[in-house]
Order: C-alpha cells, then sequence, then structure tokens
C-alpha cells in the first residue's frame, strides 16, 4: 500500500514538455500565411527581334510581308492597291484569316531558303492587345523577325 | 532528495520522458508543402497597376537576366522597375544605356522587357521599343498572360 503510494507521487512530478502551445502557435501561422497570400498570376514572353527598330539606309533584300493595324483593330494584308482586309473583329484574340495567310508566306520563304520577314505599320492609336494578337500569330509560324514601321501607305 | 527521485524514475522503463512530436512535424510539413506549391521563380517585379494582354503562344521565362524593365501604364506613363516614373523617351533611352553597360559587365545580353497594358495605345509602346533602340537594345520581349483566365 505503501509502496503504490510513493510510485504515484513519482509520476505526479515527473517533468512533461507540453507542446500543445507550440502547435497552436504554428496553425496560428500558417492561417495567417494562408489568408494573406495572393496568387499572382505568372506572366509570359513573348519575344521579338526587331532589326529596323534602330534607323536603318539598307533595305533588306528579300521582300518583306506587309502588315497593317488599323486604329480600330482591322487587319489587313500587303500595301497599296494589293491591300487585302483579313481579320475585323478587335474582340477575338485568335486571328484565322492572317495566320492562314502567313503560314502560306513562311512555308513560300522556307521553300526559297530565305528568312521570313514581317513589316508592321501600326496605327498608333490601336490596342496594345491588337498589336501583341498579330505578334501572336507571328510567333505560331515561327516568324521572328519583324520591322515597326512608320511608313504611310504609299 | 530530487537525485534520489530522478534515479528511481530513470531506473523504471515505463517512466521515460517522452515529447510527442508528430503533430509538430504533421504542421511543419504542411507548411513546407504550401511554400512548394505557392513558389514561383520571380523573372521581373510586376507592377499590378499594368494588365499585359493575351498571347496564347507565348513561352515562359527561363531566367531574367538581362532584362531592362518598362512599364507602360494605360495612359501612357512610363515607369521602370520599381515603378518609379519615366518623365519622357530620352529618361528611357539613359535607362536603358546605365542598364546595358551594367549588364555588358556580367556578359548578360541586354533585352527590353516591355509590359504594355493591353488598354494602352501602341504609340506609347512604340516610343519605348524606339529610345530603347537609340540605347543599343534592339531585341524587345512583350510581357503577356498564356491565357485570359
Amino acid at each position: 500500500m505503501a509502496r503504490h503510494k510513493k510510485s504515484a507521487a513519482q509520476e505526479e512530478d515527473e517533468p512533461a514538455l507540453d507542446i500543445s502551445s507550440l502547435i497552436d502557435a504554428t496553425f496560428l501561422l500558417l492561417i495567417y500565411f494562408l489568408v494573406t497570400t495572393t496568387i499572382q498570376k505568372r506572366e509570359t514572353d513573348l519575344g521579338m527581334t526587331l532589326p529596323a527598330s534602330a534607323p536603318s539606309e539598307t533595305p533588306p533584300d528579300i521582300d518583306p510581308k506587309f502588315i497593317r493595324i488599323d486604329a480600330n483593330g482591322t487587319i489587313s494584308v500587303g500595301a497599296g492597291s494589293s491591300q487585302i482586309p483579313m481579320d475585323s473583329d478587335p474582340d477575338s484574340r485568335t486571328l484565322p484569316l492572317l495566320t492562314e495567310d502567313l503560314k502560306s508566306y513562311a512555308s513560300a520563304a522556307k521553300m526559297a531558303d530565305t528568312k521570313a520577314l514581317v513589316q508592321l505599320y501600326v496605327d498608333g492609336g490601336a490596342s496594345q492587345q491588337r498589336v501583341i494578337d498579330v505578334l501572336n500569330a507571328l510567333a505560331s509560324v515561327d516568324i521572328t523577325n519583324v520591322t515597326f514601321t512608320d511608313l504611310v501607305d504609299p | 532528495m530530487a537525485s534520489s527521485k530522478l534515479r528511481n524514475s530513470s531506473s523504471s522503463g515505463e517512466d521515460d520522458l517522452k515529447v510527442d512530436m508528430s503533430p509538430m512535424i504533421d504542421m511543419v510539413f504542411l507548411l513546407l508543402l504550401f511554400f512548394l506549391v505557392n513558389a514561383t521563380i520571380i523573372v521581373v517585379k510586376q507592377d499590378a497597376k499594368v494588365n499585359p494582354p493575351v498571347a496564347l503562344n507565348s513561352i515562359v521565362a527561363k531566367d531574367g537576366n538581362g532584362r531592362i524593365v518598362v512599364n507602360v501604364y494605360g495612359e501612357g506613363e512610363f515607369t521602370n522597375e520599381k515603378s518609379e516614373n519615366l518623365a519622357d523617351e530620352d529618361a528611357i533611352t539613359a535607362l536603358v544605356k546605365e542598364q546595358k553597360e551594367k549588364n555588358d559587365l556580367v556578359g548578360y545580353v541586354s533585352k527590353l522587357h516591355l509590359r504594355g497594358d493591353r488598354d494602352a495605345v501602341f504609340k506609347h509602346s512604340r516610343k519605348v521599343i524606339k529610345a530603347a533602340a537609340k540605347g543599343g537594345v534592339d531585341q524587345v520581349i512583350f510581357a503577356v498572360y498564356a491565357t485570359d483566365k
């Protein structure tokens, strides 16, 4: 009987580390980070080499494709009297007509063993999104040589 | 007295001190998973005032080396990566020249990272491209979103 009393007293005296408060604090931290974290949308790249960004005196040695983007978002191909209107819906992100035309131009350039070159005439009032739509169509057919020109239609 | 108690407790195997670490490990593991899932490589500082356009054929950036960031807001204002105002084309050219010198020293190819707002008119972006070309940088990267969602 006396021995039993002794062992009970021993159990009460045992040092114990209470880690429940630590877990509480960790959980609070987790909730804090979960609530305060904002997930940022990831941006991607649409790269272009602009050979004629700087003023140049020498004209390109191959016939470039001429693409015009109007202020209202209408896209046309060719210059002067041979200008052909293409996609005109500024809310549409895909440009099926232009993409088809560019595909044939890119394959023709490949067959002729020349590098496809595109000249873009962009109206100053065209939206950034519309220009990116055209660059996106160019990227889909692997054309990376693009010139932005300020030339007005002859 | 205390030493005899300790001796007694250590002699009996059942009375050993044990700290249950499993819940703490669970929590730390949860935290680790949370940060792993959320982590993305920061290529450039993204100014929240710019809402880039969408291009499906864009590619994920591999690194941010040599990028000279210029933000073009919807109203046509220009800022650098730290969102400091760039007054005009000359300020952009000066920035490009300064950054290009730094990049050349460490051997990086300088590229203009143009973060234009989708609603901005293109004449502003053209100004930036021309100013960068004046500063000797002809590679342009347009910052876009791969999807609209």
